[in-house]
């Protein structure tokens, strides 16, 4: 599944990156803590994450992570939405919390790692 | 849902609340950012979390959560644990990381806390 | 308080209870040389059916009523204790639980047991049923007086108070940077608020505006204190400090917008929340700092 096609399905909104949303999705990571976001997240998973920081960018970079999706309705900060614009980062989301987001995409199949 | 359902799917170990295992949890929040559990949580959720320092007892406390769970293997220092005795707060420790326990959870029809009516 | 309630916590009691908690200390005794005719006035003047024999604090064995009897039945005249005590005697230690007790007295059919110091292996005292129940009485009774205590507190002091208006007024000192004790004035703020039996959503509401405030002067000053007032229908909440200040406020109650160090935001805190969290939570906030000289938040719920 594509990330264009995950943020259809769990209806996700696009803040940022809409032109590279073509990446296929190899499963999902959560956690708020940047360092276990590197140590754990796979290549091309997707981050659901509640940090609006410009360092969350830069944490998906270093992993090559598909898309960043934010929960609770958060936006960007405005460093972190130009840096994500810069570096072709797409970021989702979502006025939904983390748990129900995570649900969702589990239900369609985009899995964690166990 | 039963804690010791919860504590069954997510292949968690009880740390405190041996006599809780009845309790019945409504909901769930996932969160490692404090102040995202008192805005978005309602009473009576269950907590997963990354953080263990003892100020997740305190946050637990205040917005009257019934249950944290540790995600991520990590086990908490004795400080939470005796908070969490003073509170009567039962914790649960799952090696799962929080995406996976989240969708675990999520498909065994737990609701999140945009889908309940605070009461 | 129902049956039900009571019966559970008498339960939960012989769990707990130890039973060096409830014994009786001062025990007679006699030695093992004592004759068995000195026995029959000790046994009589203290209305007792029976008596550890102990020898230099160590139980040698016991001696009841009914060796006595068949001593007079069938003994000779110039008997000593010892030649007719029980010596395995079924024991217990002071620090197990009563439950062990119970069951034991059951199981056996005594009437008492004989309590050992498990360090000395010393008799300390005896146990009997009649202990048990005076113990387990007491504890409940307790119990029941604080509870009484608490009620009588949440109840009525509004309306036993008399005057046109009243408030009561909570302090808590907030210590800073200070992460470990942090939380503990809105922690103790929620036990009070919960005992004076305010609304839960208000009480809630009440706890979390306490908890982030203190939080706010934990992470970002040298420390301060959170007030709470409590009238019929309003809670009033104080914070104040005389820390940094906040150069620009309306900012500061941007969602995200945060000045927190990156150890703050490892902890799950400072992301830009606390404000916001607190304005969502009250009825009516303000916000008055000045650089260099400190920060007073004042929120406001109606209940």
């Amino acid at each position: 599944m594509t990330v264009k096609e995950m943020a259809e399905r769990a209806e996700l909104e696009v803040l940022v990156g809409a032109d590279g949303l073509d990446v296929e999705v190899t499963g999902g990571y959560a956690a708020d803590l940047i360092s276990t976001v590197m140590a754990n997240a796979k290549q091309d998973n997707v981050w659901v994450t509640w940090h609006l920081h410009p360092n969350i960018v830069a944490a998906a970079l270093i992993v090559k992570l598909s898309a960043i999706i934010l929960v609770s309705g958060r936006q960007p900060e405005q460093e972190t939405v130009q840096r994500a614009q810069q570096e072709g980062m797409p970021i989702l989301g979502s006025s939904l919390p983390a748990f129900e987001i995570i649900g969702r995409l589990h239900g369609m199949g985009i899995l964690g790692t166990v | 849902m039963k804690l010791g359902q919860v504590k069954e799917i997510l292949e968690a170990e009880l740390l405190v609340g041996q006599e809780n295992l009845d309790l019945e949890v409504e909901m769930v929040c996932g969160a490692d950012l404090m102040s995202d559990v008192l805005a978005f949580t309602k009473p009576d959720s269950l907590l997963l979390t990354g953080l263990t320092h003892p100020q997740v007892i305190n946050t637990a406390e205040i917005a009257e959560i019934k249950a944290v769970c540790f995600v991520r293997g990590k086990r908490p220092p004795a400080e939470t644990i005796e908070r969490a005795k003073e509170e009567g707060i039962p914790l649960l420790c799952t090696p799962l990381l929080m995406y996976e326990s989240c969708g675990r959870l999520y498909s065994h029809d737990l609701p999140g806390c945009s889908q309940v009516e605070e009461k | 308080m129902s049956g039900k309630v009571q019966f559970t916590r008498t339960q939960e009691l012989i769990y707990e209870m130890k039973v060096g908690e409830v014994m009786t200390h001062s025990v007679v005794t006699v030695k093992p040389q004592t004759s068995m005719n000195e026995l029959r006035e000790v046994l009589r003047s203290n209305r007792i059916s029976g008596t550890p024999v102990v020898s230099n604090d160590r139980l040698m064995g016991i001696i009841s009523i009914e060796d006595f009897i068949k001593w007079l039945a069938n003994g000779p005249p110039k008997t000593t204790v010892a030649e007719r005590m029980t010596e395995a005697v079924v024991t217990v230690y002071d620090d197990e639980p009563l439950v062990q007790v119970v069951s034991m007295l059951d199981r056996h059919g005594f009437g008492r047991l004989p309590v050992i110091q498990r360090k000395h292996k010393k008799l300390v005292g005896v146990i009997t049923r009649g202990d048990i129940m005076e113990g387990l009485l007491h504890k409940l009774e307790i119990g029941y007086q604080q509870e009484e205590i608490h009620r009588y507190r949440a109840s009525h002091i509004f309306e036993d108070l008399i005057a046109d208006r009243t408030a009561l007024v909570f302090q808590y000192r907030v210590v800073g940077k200070d992460f470990q004790k942090a939380g503990s004035g809105a922690t103790r703020l929620k036990k009070t608020l919960t005992r004076l039996e305010i609304h839960p959503r208000a009480r809630r509401r009440a706890a979390i505006i306490a908890y982030e405030a203190e939080m706010n002067i934990v992470i970002y000053t040298n420390g301060g204190n959170i007030m709470a007032k409590v009238e019929p229908g309003l809670i009033t909440i104080k914070a104040q400090d005389n820390g940094p200040g906040i150069a620009d406020v309306e900012l500061a109650f941007t969602p995200g917008y945060s000045t927190a160090a990156d150890w703050v935001r490892e902890l799950g805190f400072g992301a830009g929340m606390g404000l916001c969290n607190i304005k969502e939570c009250a009825d009516e906030t303000t916000l008055d700092s000045v650089v260099g000289k400190g920060t007073r938040l004042e929120a406001t719920i109606i209940i």
